[in-house]
């Protein structure tokens, strides 16, 4: 299993390699900017541990554990 | 002249609305789509800013695509193409200036479609700031359209860009290199020749979402894409999406930007400082509690004098008319149907504009998304959005609207699975119920520990409704409403000051609609229960009419639990004669109506006059009580002034048998928890889903609930021997 962006540490960067799946949660992923090569950072967890808080393309943008294991990166 | 009409695109947090605001003078009206909830506002551009030609300006929904995954985008894709009426003359695409990596998304695939664009490139200011300017001109020039630089916070900008918008016609845009490179594109799954090649893109993309009934495709169209595999629509998708930032990038690196300046966030540093407290794992649970708490307090109390001034204006205006006009039906039709069916709408606008205030400043300031995000966790749990918990919460104070603030939830599904959720949280209306039943039935002050009998019974309630609500969110989830989970993807945006105009505007739209469209089902259903509870009349009771009239009123006192004790005690407003079944109403169609329940009430425990209460109790809960100190008020000796609670407790058969037991009061109350014994909550229900069907299946599956519920108290505590 390649590493994902669910595993990424607190302030970790990864560069995003894939978005997995079909469907409309994968295309929405791929327009809010996880395309392949954007680096990627994990800004916070939720309290409850889920969702997490990710910088991607200036924004901040918030996925579900479950979403963020759908994008495969590699930890920079 | 014909107008030049123009639409308005742009992602949600660029202040297209601010920007909408200062083109029409924030003159616009509110208009929907068919058999979707996503508004649209159309206004004129004031004649100060454009003086020679008329123009109109369409502010489509904020969206970051227009991929047709969801209503907003389908809207906003469906507008610009004209699939429904003739497409813009110029799209005029609001741009953050700030946040172009993410932004100039919309603004590829705006230039696929080909139509004549104007960029208003806003928060100039705020990029600037960040150490990120923009030249409006090199963006200009690397787009192949105009660029107008603009701060919509203050207007500065809106003459250049509806002058730019005007001349647009005349010049014709170039084509430009990036603009040749995308129309000519390099798709994967080329276009079939009957379809254009732009159509077909999103044709392509909406399959691979499985949402190609929002792109409305042709019998040609399905035939053409049905002749690929799914995986194959989806792989040409997903490079589509990939090809289009490759274009952003490039057009980044043209305006100067490096790999290194697009991936940072500066304009969210502020923003991270403020989060390090509003979503901390600890503070930011505390203050998210506090917020919760101001908002359902207001709901709650705030506007509680409000609605009892407009309370009185109403019974002051009755009295101004009944003093005019005399005694008679067309009076009574007046005072008792119209008026008070006019109070009963007017009541729930406090709590309505309220809410709709909270709710944008929340939203404006972008403390809305935060709070999804601390609560998403438990949300998801039910199934839901994190952004269902405000309206659910709302929905303790008014189920009104708390189902007007279900629009914040984007999803569909998960909107329609809140609203039907909200009626099973235990508003204020039902409050008195519990509390007359409580103290006239049970040894409500008796203690158990620090507890009194009457308050844990009333927790429990709470309880009960609380549960109910979520297994009810958790079922419709897994069944009628099944579908993917929603992408919960969610941008917490920059905090920003919210604008208090845009706000007003807001609630000011939010309330009229709730007056005009629900508002008339409210008054009309007022109007047929006082026919209903008053007709035919006994002859020799001319004045069981006014009782009746304070009965189907909204009594605001009745919302506010620190009056309860006192309303439930005064609820009986003349007590006349002692025999049994002789009161006015009894005799009214409403009456009869409740006569003929009766067989179906008994398993429950409950006689006729629960029955005529529960009737009654349709024009809003709380008239329950009023309804049935009706039905015992004229029962009872002429002069005596015991309250409804002792009548209750004393009241008896025949047989000398006590007419309300516990088990019969509890069972009542189980009834109330339960049924959506609410005109006002179906007629909003009907509004926000467009259509009767969900109405009727709440109602419907409420009451069976509520009645299979309640017969299952009452006979297994029959069997358990209790009375």
């Amino acid at each position: 299993m390649a590493f994902n962006l669910s595993q990424l540490e607190l302030g970790a960067r990864a560069r995003v390699t894939l978005v997995g799946g079909a469907g409309p949660l994968a295309l929405r992923l791929l327009e809010m900017g996880f395309t392949p090569g954007t680096v990627v950072v994990l800004v916070k967890r939720a309290p409850f541990g889920d969702p997490l808080e990710l910088q991607v393309r200036g924004c901040h943008v918030s996925l579900r554990k479950a979403e963020a294991a759908r994008i495969e990166a590699v930890l920079l | 002249m014909t107008p030049l009409r123009v639409a308005l695109a742009g992602n949600p947090n660029v202040g297209k609305t601010s920007l909408f605001n200062e083109l029409t003078g924030a003159r616009h009206k509110v208009g929907n789509y068919a058999g979707v909830t996503v508004e649209t506002r159309a206004g004129a551009v004031v004649p100060r800013l454009s003086p020679t030609r008329p123009i109109t300006v369409l502010d489509l929904p904020g969206t970051y695509s227009l991929t047709p995954i969801a209503e907003d985008e389908a809207v906003a894709f469906r507008c610009l193409t004209g699939a429904e009426s003739e497409p813009p003359d110029v799209v005029a695409l609001v741009l953050d200036a700030a946040n172009l990596a993410r932004n100039l998304y919309l603004a590829v695939q705006l230039l696929e479609l080909g139509r004549p664009l104007v960029v208003a490139l806003n928060m100039m200011d705020v990029a600037a700031e960040a150490g990120t300017p923009v030249d409006p001109d090199a963006l200009s020039r690397a787009l192949g359209v105009p660029v107008v630089p603009t701060v919509a916070r203050t207007g500065e900008g809106m003459a250049r860009l509806v002058e730019a918008l005007g001349s647009i016609e005349h010049v014709p845009q170039a084509i430009s290199p990036l603009r040749a490179r995308l129309l000519a594109g390099d798709d994967a799954l080329p276009a079939p020749p009957v379809i254009e090649a732009a159509r077909w893109r999103w044709l392509v993309s909406a399959a691979a979402a499985g949402t190609l009934e929002l792109a409305g495709p042709t019998a040609e169209e399905q035939a053409a894409l049905a002749a690929h595999p799914a995986a194959a629509l989806t792989a040409a998708a997903h490079a589509r999406v990939i090809a289009r930032y490759r274009e952003v990038d490039a057009l980044l690196a043209e305006i100067g930007f490096t790999a290194a300046q697009r991936e940072r966030a500066p304009a969210m540093s502020r923003s991270a400082a403020i989060d390090r407290v509003l979503t901390h794992r600890v503070w930011g649970l505390v203050i998210f509690v506090g917020v919760m708490a101001t908002i359902f307090s207001s709901i709650f109390t705030w506007a509680e004098p409000l609605m009892g001034a407009i309370e009185a204006l109403i019974g002051w205006l009755s009295e101004q008319v009944s003093a005019a006009l005399g005694p008679g039906v067309f009076t009574d039709l007046l005072t008792q149907g119209v008026l008070a069916g006019a109070g009963n709408v007017l009541v729930f606008v406090p709590q309505i504009a309220l809410l709709f205030l909270l709710l944008g400043i929340l939203e404006d300031s972008g403390y809305m998304a935060r709070a999804a995000f601390l609560v998403d966790r438990l949300m998801a749990r039910v199934g839901l959005h994190g952004r269902a918990f405000v309206p659910l919460l709302s929905g303790y104070a008014c189920a009104i609207p708390a189902i007007l603030g279900t629009r914040t939830i984007t999803d569909p599904r998960d909107r329609l699975a809140t609203i039907l959720m909200i009626p099973f949280m235990s508003c204020s209306a039902r409050l008195p119920i519990y509390v007359l039943f409580i103290s006239a039935l049970f040894p409500a002050e008796e203690r158990v520990g620090p507890f009194t009998v009457g308050s844990l019974m009333l927790v429990g309630f709470y309880a009960l409704s609380t549960v109910s609500a979520l297994a009810a969110g958790a079922i419709w989830k897994r069944t009628a409403l099944r579908g993917p989970t929603p992408p919960f993807v969610l941008e917490l945006p920059p905090y920003r000051l919210p604008r208090l105009r845009n706000t007003l505007l807001h609630v000011y739209d939010r309330t009229a609609d709730f007056v005009r469209q629900a508002g008339t089902v409210i008054l009309a259903v007022t109007v047929v229960l006082w026919v209903l509870l008053s007709f035919p009349r006994p002859p020799d009771a001319p004045d069981s009419g006014r009782a009746v009239a304070e009965a189907v009123q909204v009594d605001p006192a009745a919302r506010a639990p620190e009056d309860m004790s006192a309303e439930t005690a005064s609820a009986d407003p003349k007590d006349t004669s002692p025999s049994d079944d002789d009161s006015p109403i009894i005799h009214s169609i409403g009456g009869r109506i409740g006569k003929a329940m009766e067989p179906v009430l008994q398993p429950m425990g409950q006689d006729f006059r629960m029955g005529i209460a529960i009737l009654g109790s349709f024009a809003a809960r709380e008239v329950m009580i009023s309804t049935l100190g009706l039905v015992y008020g004229i029962e009872a000796d002429d002069e005596n002034q015991t309250p409804l609670r002792d009548k209750l407790r004393e009241a008896r058969e025949p047989d000398g048998s006590r007419r309300h037991t516990p088990l019969k009061g509890l069972a009542a109350m189980v009834f109330f928890v339960y049924a959506c014994q609410c005109m006002s909550t179906l007629a909003v229900v009907r509004r926000e889903t467009r259509s009767w069907k969900w109405p009727l299946v709440m109602f419907v599956s409420m009451s069976a609930l509520a009645y299979a519920l309640a017969v299952l108290v009452y006979q297994v505590g029959l069997a358990l021997g209790y009375t």
